[in-house]
Parts: structure tokens; C-alpha cells; sequence
């Protein structure tokens, strides 16, 4: 009880010194808003996006620059930044396309590769004429770098960066770029003209090295900024995203899951209760920075938790963990603790392979962007799948203990309960979000349903479940089948998170996959043999001690 | 006897559990099938059929079988002695309003039609184009203050079908009748048989896309007994510019192959159709018609945006799509007319209500349980 209440007033103290810090930190130039993909953003999301787009990563580790700085380097220093290695090249092919050498390190400059683009513009036209499903990885590659180099080279002198509020402040209409000034002649606008100073201000600054003016510049940018009456652009928000952006907290909960884990790993071995008591704080310390991340990015956003396949990866972990922790609040044997620790860590990764395309924040389509039914719909939805996840891993848990201690009938009957309860509210709720996103679709498609790859993937977890249920209450399936069937439950969910978008067709394929394919067949395979060996093991091996 | 023991088969819930077993079979074939067959006609085959042919000649039962059956499982479930006990109050509800959603789907299934309404700005329309079938039309342009249509139907138009256009009228004779079209130009000269639209072109028939409004159907008929000898062959597809005019009945006519129409009690006509993009990108933030909805040459202003359709007259208008041209933009109304609509809204209250009974009766069980 004690720990428990040291617990709490700990997690309340960490999260609002995290709070209090963004808040207070002064205005810098990573916070400067640049209009980009349909939103209003910092510069350091765009240079970070710009940066994923080019080099693969965020930041530039061995180099030792930030996102931020890289990109005014290359404004105040063009000749440097185009020697800077960047482009990240990863098919030899297109390397050796381009006279260059492989390095192991596949990163080339600006002006390394340029020579050899410009000498295959007929190449790279005739690509770009081609539909992409008939495409080679050689020519996806090829124009991709021919769009990353004309990107870089409109960056050099701010032509795509859209610093420059628009003169109606208008929350559709398109910002400027200081190139737009020069080239068009269009007088600017008044704030226009005061941002466009400071702006001069800073960079003249930062180019003579001057600490005290680059601080003046940054306040007067900051002063213009927080007179404007924009929707767009509020200057808190702006910090906070900066702020996300470089605590990385999802890596942060990640590292205390993994803590967690070791720790109870730790506890099998000696001081049982000690060590299991200070892994289950780790677990919830890790829990609260996971949830604090999805607020924040909820916060910036305005919009429901989940709308894109990574925030729906995040998500469904967030669930894994809350009904992981409520498991080992019950059972206080570790159980939930390793559900959770392993469920969380394996889902974090998974989730950080799809990060390039979800972590970066981007807009919606129309028929997505209803924040009432992302909130009903889809996080009910991703609820089920959070709880149907858990009632398999514990379905694992339990052929696993039957093995190990088949004798010990109370424990595998208190696990089996577990197990049952678990499964009845991740019927619940893949139920009633399937039934909501039918009315979703009755309300925008006009019809409730119409066999779509999504929406049959969702109406098999529920027709397996009821089957579970249903072949358990009347006495087809004992205990360790039902465990077998909910295991192999993770498989349908898989399928049906995943594996529908490999499809592509219906109104619900705004998915992209390539790659995605392998490791769920791997996926599958392995669950298949692993559940059934687990489930037979037991059979065989008393079959063999009769004979 | 024999009839209990048929009853206890009909509402074991092990009959529940093997029907479940077959539905999920159904549902992952029949979604793996879209990949190469397309939704529609995957729909069509697995789950809004009674029977399919596996391989093509297995007989197995599809998707509208297996519900019926599964209905009436549940059905008569409910007569089940031990089931009417207080303990199982929400049990019970949380089962009829299972129930209560098959049969909405089953009146759904049966009772609902639905198409395109496609409408371009300053225009009315008052019908809905069907998004499979099609029609072939006979357009009788003689009088000056009304048009008069004669229809063909879909079922009429099976390749090798002979019917007479009106009482004693000419005979017309399909072809072919073709699901996707290619246009090519005639190599030599055509047989004189070929009129109109064949002299100079050949129809072909190419691979049909999964998605069947990517198709463009075509239509290759024989007509005989026209008054102005213009009989011969003749070839329609669909959104053919250039209309064969006849005389028939001593009367002008001209011949259209178009999507099978549907005539709402009232017009709509399309004032503005607005789209706007998240800003700097080819990204659609929203799209939305401003439509005046005229009933007894009454106008009525409304809104249909994207999840906010219009109702009306057992009508939903949705909006669906658009088309762009340079001078006017087209909107694209998905409409549907469903008396099953408010089903799974009624199922899903009852559903809840239910399980929260459930809750509510088995929760002291559980405290009791823990508290020993």
C-alpha cells in the first residue's frame, strides 16, 4: 500500500515537471512555424521529416547537428551543405547508376550524386510516366532520389519553405515562402513584412555568430507571432511539438518496459516479491510516459488517439499495458507484469518500423477526419485489439503453465478465469466497434455493411471469439483448447490490423505495405507451430510415459 | 419424436459453434477472392449467395444460407427451457438483439437499393443510375413537349435473346453482351450488316477490372423492322457520344445504352460543389454540395457534406465523389433507399442494455467471490 501511494505521487511529480519545462523553455529557432503536408508545424518536424525523407533518420548522429541546424546550415552555407553526405542510398543498383562507388555507409552528398541524375533525365521521365505498380524497386529508387535532390536543391534557397503566414490569415489558405517575395514581387502584407525582418534579422545573426542578436531576433519573431490572431499558429503548441519531438518519450517507455522485464526476469531467481514490486513500478513509470505521449500528440493534433496505422500500433500497446497492469493489481504473481513488459516492447518496435509513415504527424482525407467517429469508432475498435491481444498472450501464458505444472489445478484454473474475463471484454468491444463502424459507414457510404476487406477482418475477431465462447459454454472445447483458440486469436488480429491492407481493395484501403507481407507470414507460421507444439506437447509426452 | 429431436439439432448451440466454424471459412476465402475477383463480384459468389461452386462443380453453402441458418439457430435457441431463468435476463437481451441485427440484414439484403445520383452544377436530376445493371433505351423524340422512353431491362439482354420492341414491333436480337469494352478501328471495309457506330469500329471484349465501375459495359444487338430500312447491327457502350437514330411505328427514335435508372418523387438540383484540400497539398480536407431539394416546384436549400448526408422520402443522399471538368464540377450522390436502416442502431441499444444487465446481475456474484 505504501509503495503504492510513493508510486503515484512520483508519476504525478515527474509529469508535471515535464509540463512545467516545455512550458517555460524560451522561444527558439526549432519552434519557428513552416506550413507543410496540410499543417502548421515547427521547424524542427519539418527539418526532421525533410531529414527522414533524405538521410532515413531524424537526426544526423554521427555527425553530431540537429535537424534544425542542418537545414539553416544549408541555407547560410549552400556550399557546405551540398558536401554534406545526406542522401541516403541503399540499392547498389541505382549507386552504380550514378558513377559512384559503394560505400558501406550508403551515404552520398548532393554533389556527389548530381552529376550522375542530370546525365539520366530521359531515364528518370520515362519512370515517372510509368503507373507504379509497374515500377522496379531500381526505378522507385531512382525517382525517389530525383525528387529528394530537386527538394534539396529548392531548400538551398528557401523556395519550399513556407515560413510566411498568408495576408488573410486563413486557416485554408497557402503560406509563402521567402522566395515567393523575391520572385513574385508581391508586397507583403504588414505581419508579413515583420515576420520577413526577423526572419533577416536571425539568419544575419546566426551568420556573424552573434549570441546576443540572434536572442533579440528570436523574441522580435516571437512577439509577431504571438500578435497575430491565427487559429493556425500558438506558439505553446509549436513549443510542445518541438519538445515531443526530442524526448523521444515512446523510446522512453520502451526502455522502462524492457526494465521491467530484466527486473522480473531478476525476480524468478532471487527476492521474489522485492523484485517483482520494483518491476511493476518500472512497468507503470513506463505506462504513464507512454500515456503522456499519446496526450501530447493528441493535444497538437486535435484528434482522437488513433487515425493512422502507427498511432493505432501505439495505442493498442497503451490498452495491452492498462490491462496488463489491472491483471498483476489482481494477481500480484507477475503475471500481468510479463504480459505487459513483453506485449509493450514487442508492439514498440513494431511500431517504430512504421514511424516513418505515422510518427510524422500528417493530415487526414475527408472521409477519416470526423473526430466523433475516430473517437467512438476507431478507438473502440482498437481497444478490441488491444484486449484481444492480451486475452492471447495470456492464452500462451496459460498452455505454457500447463506444461510447465500441470498439477497445480488452482493456479491454471485462476489463469483459465483470467483468461475467460479477458476475452469476454475483448468481445465487448470488438463487437460494439464493428457495430460502429458499420453506423460510420451508414452515415457516409449509406450502407452498413458490405463485405470490405477491413470490415470482414474486424467480423472474423468477433466470429472467433463468439465461436471460442460459445464452444466453451457448451462443452466442446475444455480449458486448454480454449486457451489454443484464443492464442491462435493473436493471428486473426494480426490479420485483420495488418494484413487486409496487403489486399488493396474497398473504400479502407488507404494502407501502403510493402515488406509488411514476409514478416506476417513469418508471424503466422511461428504462431501456428509454437500454439499447436504447446497444446500437444503435454498429450504426447503422457502418451509416451504410458507406452 | 422424430420433430423434437430435429428441434434439439436446430437449437444446440453446438449447431452455433460448427455454422461460426463455416461463416469464418466463408469470410476469409471470400475476402482473399477480392484480390482477383473484385469486391463485387466476391460479394456476389460467397456471401450474398445461398450456394457457390468451389472449384466449379463442389455445391457449398454461401453466406445468406449460413446467416438464414444461423438466425433460426438463435431463433429458436430462445426456446430453450433453461434459458429463461432471472440470472439470464441480460443474457437473453444481449441475444435478441443479435437477433434483431440478422434480420435487419436480411431486410437490408432483400429491400435496399442503392446507386449514383450524379448531378453537374446548375443542373436537376431526379434519377439514379444503378451501379451494376444497365439499361437499353429507345428514345421516341416525335413529340415536341414530351419524351417517351421505352426500357429494356438487364434480364432481357443475355446474349442470344430475341424479344419485339413493342406489339408487333421490331424484333431485336442480342449479340453480345459485354461486361468491359475495347474500341478499335475497323481494318477493312465493313459488311454493309454493320450500321452506325460499327462501320467504322469494332467492339472487343477485354478482361473486366475487380472493380466493376471501372468497366465500361457494351452492347452488340440485331434490329429488324424499322420502317426506314435502317435494320442491321448495331453497337452501343456506355457514354457513347453519337446516338443511331430509327424510325419505328413511323416515328423517330434513337437508341442509348446507359446505367439501369431509378426515379425519385422528387428533383435535386446542384447549386455549388465545394472541395477544399489540407492547404499545400493534393490531400482533400472536405467536400460538400450545396443542393436545392425542389418538391412540387418547391425549393428547399440544404447541405450534403462528406458523413453528413441527406434524407428525405426514404432516401440518402451521400456524398460520394465528383468529377472535374475545366468549365463545371459534376457531384457524385451515393443514394440509398433501406428500410433495414435503423437495425443495427436498435441492435446495438438492446445489445448494450443487455450486457450491462449482465454486469449488473453477475457483479455481486463476483465481489462475493473475491471477498472468500
Amino acid at each position: 500500500m505504501n509503495l503504492k501511494r510513493i508510486n503515484i505521487l512520483f508519476l504525478y511529480f515527474g509529469l508535471s515537471m515535464l509540463t512545467f519545462f516545455s512550458s517555460l523553455s524560451a522561444f527558439e529557432v526549432e519552434n519557428i512555424p513552416v506550413q507543410s503536408e496540410g499543417r502548421v508545424k515547427p521547424l524542427d518536424t519539418f527539418a526532421r521529416n525533410l531529414l527522414l525523407r533524405f538521410y532515413g533518420k531524424r537526426e544526423i548522429k554521427d555527425q553530431k547537428i540537429n535537424a534544425t541546424d542542418w537545414l539553416l546550415d544549408l541555407i547560410l552555407y549552400p556550399q557546405e551543405g551540398r558536401q554534406r553526405k545526406i542522401f541516403n542510398i541503399r540499392n547498389p543498383e541505382v549507386v552504380s547508376s550514378l558513377f559512384l562507388d559503394w560505400y558501406t555507409d550508403h551515404k552520398y552528398s548532393y554533389n556527389e550524386i548530381i552529376d550522375g541524375l542530370s546525365s539520366q533525365v530521359d531515364l528518370i521521365n520515362t519512370i515517372e510516366q510509368k503507373d507504379n505498380s509497374i515500377r522496379t524497386p531500381f526505378d522507385k529508387q531512382l525517382l525517389e532520389l530525383s525528387e529528394n535532390a530537386l527538394i534539396f536543391e529548392k531548400l538551398s534557397y528557401m523556395k519550399n519553405i513556407k515560413l510566411i503566414p498568408p495576408a488573410l490569415l486563413d486557416e485554408n489558405a497557402v503560406w509563402q515562402s521567402p522566395f515567393d517575395f523575391i520572385i513574385s514581387g508581391v508586397t507583403p502584407s504588414y505581419h508579413q513584412e515583420e515576420i520577413l525582418n526577423s526572419l533577416q534579422q536571425y539568419l544575419a545573426a546566426r551568420f556573424q555568430n552573434n549570441d546576443s542578436e540572434i536572442k533579440h531576433a528570436l523574441s522580435n519573431y516571437e512577439n509577431v507571432l504571438s500578435g497575430l490572431s491565427f487559429n493556425s499558429v500558438n506558439v505553446e503548441k509549436l513549443k510542445d511539438e518541438t519538445w515531443m519531438n526530442s524526448a523521444n518519450l515512446f523510446v522512453k517507455s520502451l526502455a522502462f518496459y524492457i526494465l521491467s522485464f530484466l527486473i522480473i526476469g531478476l525476480s524468478w531467481m532471487v527476492k521474489p516479491v522485492l523484485f517483482r514490486k520494483i518491476s511493476y513500478l518500472f512497468l507503470i513509470i513506463g505506462f504513464f510516459i507512454h500515456g503522456y505521449g499519446i496526450l501530447l500528440r493528441m493535444q497538437i493534433m486535435g484528434r482522437p488517439p488513433v487515425s493512422t496505422l502507427y498511432e493505432s500500433v501505439i495505442f493498442v500497446s497503451f490498452i495491452l499495458l492498462l490491462l496488463a497492469v489491472l491483471l498483476e493489481y489482481f494477481r500480484k504473481d507477475g503475471l500481468g507484469i510479463f504480459v505487459g513488459s513483453v506485449g509493450g516492447s514487442i508492439l514498440h518496435f513494431i511500431g517504430f518500423s512504421y514511424a516513418s509513415d505515422g510518427d510524422t504527424l500528417g493530415m487526414l482525407v475527408a472521409v477519416l477526419d470526423s473526430n466523433f467517429w475516430l473517437a467512438t469508432h476507431v478507438t473502440t475498435i482498437t481497444i478490441g485489439y488491444g484486449a484481444s491481444l492480451v486475452a492471447g498472450f495470456v492464452g500462451h501464458l496459460y498452455l505454457v503453465q500447463n506444461i510447465l505444472d500441470p498439477v497445480n489445478s488452482k493456479k491454471l484454473k485462476s489463469i483459465f478465469n483470467n483468461l475467460f474475463g479477458i476475452t469476454l471484454v475483448a468481445l465487448f468491444f470488438t463487437l460494439f466497434g464493428t457495430i460502429l463502424g458499420g453506423i460510420w459507414a451508414d452515415q457516409s457510404w449509406g450502407r452498413f455493411w458490405g463485405w470490405d476487406p477491413k470490415e470482414n477482418g474486424a467480423l472474423l475477431i468477433v466470429l472467433w471469439q463468439l465461436l471460442m465462447i460459445h464452444s466453451r459454454l457448451s462443452g466442446i472445447a475444455r480449458p486448454p483448447l480454449f486457451a489454443l483458440g484464443m492464442a491462435l486469436n493473436n493471428i486473426i488480429v494480426a490479420l485483420a490490423w495488418f494484413g487486409v491492407n496487403l489486399l488493396q481493395v474497398g473504400l479502407h484501403s488507404y494502407g501502403f505495405d510493402d515488406g509488411v507481407a514476409r514478416n506476417l507470414y513469418l508471424f503466422i507460421s511461428f504462431e501456428i507451430l509454437f500454439c499447436l507444439g504447446l497444446y500437444f506437447f503435454p498429450r504426447l509426452k503422457s502418451r509416451f510415459q504410458t507406452i | 419424436m422424430k420433430i423434437d429431436n430435429f428441434l434439439k439439432i436446430i437449437m444446440s448451440p453446438k449447431i452455433f459453434s460448427y455454422t461460426l466454424i463455416w461463416l469464418i471459412v466463408l469470410v476469409f476465402f471470400g475476402t482473399i477472392a477480392q484480390k482477383n475477383i473484385g469486391l463485387y463480384a466476391s460479394q456476389m459468389k460467397y456471401f450474398s449467395s445461398f450456394f457457390f461452386l468451389f472449384l466449379g462443380f463442389i455445391p457449398l453453402p454461401g453466406g445468406r444460407l449460413i446467416l438464414l441458418f444461423m438466425t433460426i439457430n438463435l431463433f429458436s435457441s430462445l426456446f430453450k427451457r433453461n434459458l429463461w431463468q432471472l440470472k439470464k435476463f441480460g443474457i437473453i437481451i444481449v441475444h435478441l438483439g443479435g437477433l434483431l441485427l440478422l434480420l435487419g440484414g436480411g431486410l437490408t439484403a432483400y429491400f435496399s437499393s442503392e446507386g449514383n445520383m450524379i448531378i453537374a452544377e446548375g443542373e436537376t436530376s431526379n434519377y439514379v443510375d444503378d451501379y451494376h445493371d444497365m439499361e437499353l433505351v429507345f428514345v421516341n423524340n416525335t413529340f415536341k413537349d414530351s419524351i417517351e422512353y421505352t426500357v429494356v431491362d438487364e434480364p432481357l439482354l443475355k446474349e442470344g435473346n430475341r424479344f419485339n420492341l413493342f406489339e408487333n414491333g421490331p424484333e431485336i436480337y442480342i449479340l453480345s453482351n459485354i461486361k468491359n469494352v475495347r474500341i478499335e478501328n475497323r481494318i477493312s471495309p465493313a459488311d454493309s450488316i454493320y450500321k452506325g457506330l460499327l462501320e467504322k469500329f469494332v467492339l472487343l471484349p477485354k478482361k473486366p477490372e475487380p472493380e466493376n465501375t471501372q468497366n465500361r459495359p457494351a452492347l452488340i444487338y440485331k434490329i429488324q423492322g424499322t420502317s426506314n430500312g435502317l435494320d442491321g447491327i448495331y453497337g452501343l457502350f456506355l457514354g457513347q457520344g453519337l446516338n443511331d437514330y430509327f424510325q419505328l411505328k413511323e416515328q423517330d427514335f434513337h437508341s442509348e445504352y446507359r446505367r439501369k435508372r431509378t426515379y425519385v418523387p422528387f428533383e435535386i438540383e446542384l447549386i455549388d460543389f465545394e472541395k477544399i484540400m489540407h492547404p499545400g497539398t493534393n490531400v482533400a480536407k472536405s467536400f460538400s454540395s450545396e443542393v436545392n431539394l425542389i418538391e412540387d416546384g418547391i425549393p428547399r436549400r440544404t447541405l450534403i457534406k462528406m458523413n453528413e448526408p441527406l434524407r428525405h422520402k426514404g432516401y440518402t443522399f451521400f456524398q460520394a465523389s465528383f468529377i472535374e471538368n475545366l468549365d463545371k464540377e459534376t457531384t457524385v450522390l451515393a443514394t440509398v433507399k433501406n428500410y433495414g436502416r435503423l437495425f443495427p442502431y436498435i441492435s446495438s441499444i438492446i445489445m448494450s442494455v443487455g450486457l450491462l444487465i449482465h454486469l449488473l446481475i453477475s457483479l455481486p456474484k463476483m465481489i462475493k467471490k473475491k471477498s472468500t
